[in-house]
């Protein structure tokens, strides 16, 4: 069979004919590996195939010319992109797919090929029209990539599974570290109490009684902290609800009524113990100074998270905080401004006589 | 078992000295009677039956390496009427039904802590329900509650 060079001449293509056709002479020369078949011949045998195509395959024309394409595949050719092209080919559809193909010297190359019917003016299908492009490197560059990604991914997964371990050493140690601290600060409180049960002047034990709350404070800090899943917050919402509930529990002052408005509020655990501290000074004031002498009342307490702020509230309706000019700070109000400071937060009292108010304002995050 | 009454009589087993003897003073404090001390399971199982406590104390990790478990199953066995309450620094590590246990105190507690747990613990026995809520600082298992019924 010879090539044939009428492909470009039938009736329906309205271009000037013959040899010097620019078309037919563009596709001869170009670069681009092309094939043309006939469908209506038995096998739908290649009737032309351009010299970038015997360059890429290595065979000559009189070897191309009257055979199916398909010579160009070979054992570890994939069914599926045969079955593929079969398929488009049947339906007549244009179809582009990437397939494994030999050359002559059974060589292999990675052939982007892109076929598609050519119509006539009937709609009925002429030819097949092909362009072959070798992307061999493509395709290897890609399967190297998923290559190094697949080493890479190995890698991560082992780097990850030795950081776990390490963190799961890290946490173990952290919570014996924590075990010491917490059988410490239950020792520092039982020595403190049984100190002072010693003392015969009751201002001193009094002073020493505040200073046991204040280990005390310090535990139940410690003590949630250890228990909640991230040591690295704190609830100090729950923490306020539970020392209001344990001061006002152990006072035995059952006309205290205890109305709690708290969320949770998270705060870094670096500022738990101050804040903690904070707290404590404030509801055993409320208890001693507002509440003093028997007079009954209600201690409110308010915990929420405020535009990215920690709002702490605790206000009574008791006595009121005395004029300024008789008022004498004590540690308990010294403390609460210092350590409110170093939390990067501020503290407003609120004396009325119909009771105190204080709000500690600090910011949430870090 | 019948109702109980004021000062309860308390058992104590916990093997650090500081912690025994202040658990036994709040005790005092709050009304009660601590009939005995003890610091390990042996010490336990050495103590005259007569002594009947109301209430148990109970550290999970006493000394000569004995476990609190142990000691809670011989308190069930001998005094099968007493309140066990655990007070640990691992409270996390004991089942809510665990047999003979009726609640648990985490440690480190506070004073006012155990004082709370102890009105609400007396209330329980003397005078059930308690008419206070749960103290925050008391764990109380459902077993607690059920000696409440009868
Ligand atoms: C115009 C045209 C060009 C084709 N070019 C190739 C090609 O370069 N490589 C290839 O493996 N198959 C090519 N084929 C597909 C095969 O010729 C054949 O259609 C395919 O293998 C599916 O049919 P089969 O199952 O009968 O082999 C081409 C098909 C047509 C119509
Ligand atoms: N909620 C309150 N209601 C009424 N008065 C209060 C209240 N809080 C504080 N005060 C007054 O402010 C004074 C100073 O309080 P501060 O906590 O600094 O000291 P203190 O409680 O007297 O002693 P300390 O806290 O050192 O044991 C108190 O003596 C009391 O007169
Ligand atoms: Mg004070």
């Amino acid at each position: 069979m010879k090539q044939r060079d009428d492909w470009h001449l039938t009736g329906d293509i309205e271009h000037e004919s013959g040899r010097g056709d620019p078309f037919a002479a563009a596709i001869r020369a170009t670069r681009m590996p092309m094939v043309i078949t006939d469908p209506r011949l038995p096998d739908n045998p290649i009737v032309f195939a351009n010299e970038a195509f015997q360059n890429l395959t290595g065979y000559g024309r009189e070897e191309i010319i009257g055979r199916n394409c398909r010579f160009l595949q070979g054992p570890e050719t994939d069914e599926g992109a045969v079955a593929t092209l079969r398929e488009a080919i049947a339906g007549e559809n244009a179809v582009q797919i990437d397939i494994l193909n030999y050359r002559k010297d059974g060589s292999k190359f990675w052939n982007a090929l892109y076929l598609s019917p050519t119509r006539g003016v009937d709609g009925d299908v002429q030819f097949f029209f092909a362009s072959q492009l070798d992307v061999t490197d493509r395709i290897e560059a890609q399967r190297q990539i998923t290559e190094q990604k697949e080493i890479v991914e190995v890698e991560v997964q082992k780097r990850t599974l030795a950081l776990k371990e390490a963190l799961q050493a890290k946490t173990l140690l952290l919570h014996e570290v924590d075990h010491r601290v917490k059988n410490n600060l239950t020792m520092i409180g039982s020595l403190l109490r049984l100190q002072s049960r010693q003392i015969g002047d009751p201002a001193i034990s009094s002073k020493l009684d505040a200073m046991l709350e204040r280990v005390d404070a310090l535990a139940t800090v410690h003590r949630r902290l250890y228990q909640s899943d991230d040591i690295t917050r704190f609830d100090v919402g729950a923490f306020t609800a539970n020392l209001v509930a344990d001061v006002i529990g152990a006072s035995g002052r059952t006309d205290i009524k205890v109305d709690a408005d708290v969320e949770e509020l998270e705060i870094p655990s670096s500022k738990a113990s101050a804040l903690g501290l904070i707290i404590n000074e404030l509801v055993t004031n409320a208890v001693k100074h507002a509440f003093a002498n028997g007079r009954s009342g209600t201690l409110h307490v308010f915990a929420r998270a405020i535009d990215g702020r920690a709002i702490l509230r605790i206000s009574d309706d008791g006595l009121g905080m005395p004029k300024a000019d008789t008022l004498v700070d004590g540690l308990g109000r010294t403390l609460v401004a210092r350590l409110s400071r170093q939390v990067g937060g501020t503290t407003s009292w609120h004396g009325a006589t119909s009771g105190t108010t204080v709000t500690i304002d600090l910011p949430a995050g870090g | 078992m019948g109702r109980r009454h004021t000062p309860l009589r308390f058992l104590v087993v916990e093997d650090e000295a500081l912690l025994a003897m202040d658990l036994g003073m709040m005790i005092e404090d709050a009304g009660h009677h601590v009939v005995a001390e003890a610091g390990c399971l042996r010490e336990v199982q050495g103590l005259d039956v007569g002594i009947a406590p109301d209430v148990a104390f109970v550290d999970l990790h006493l000394a000569e390496g004995s476990s609190g478990l142990d000691v809670c199953a011989h308190i069930k066995q001998n005094w099968g009427d007493a309140i066990i309450v655990f007070v640990t620094a691992n409270p996390r590590k004991l089942r809510v039904d665990h047999p003979g246990a009726h609640g648990v105190i985490a440690k480190p507690f506070s004073r006012n802590g155990i004082m709370s747990a102890l009105r609400y613990i007396t209330e329980g026995i003397c005078d059930p329900p308690p008419s206070a809520s749960t103290p925050p600082d008391f764990t109380a298992f459902p077993a607690l509650a059920a000696t409440w019924k009868d």
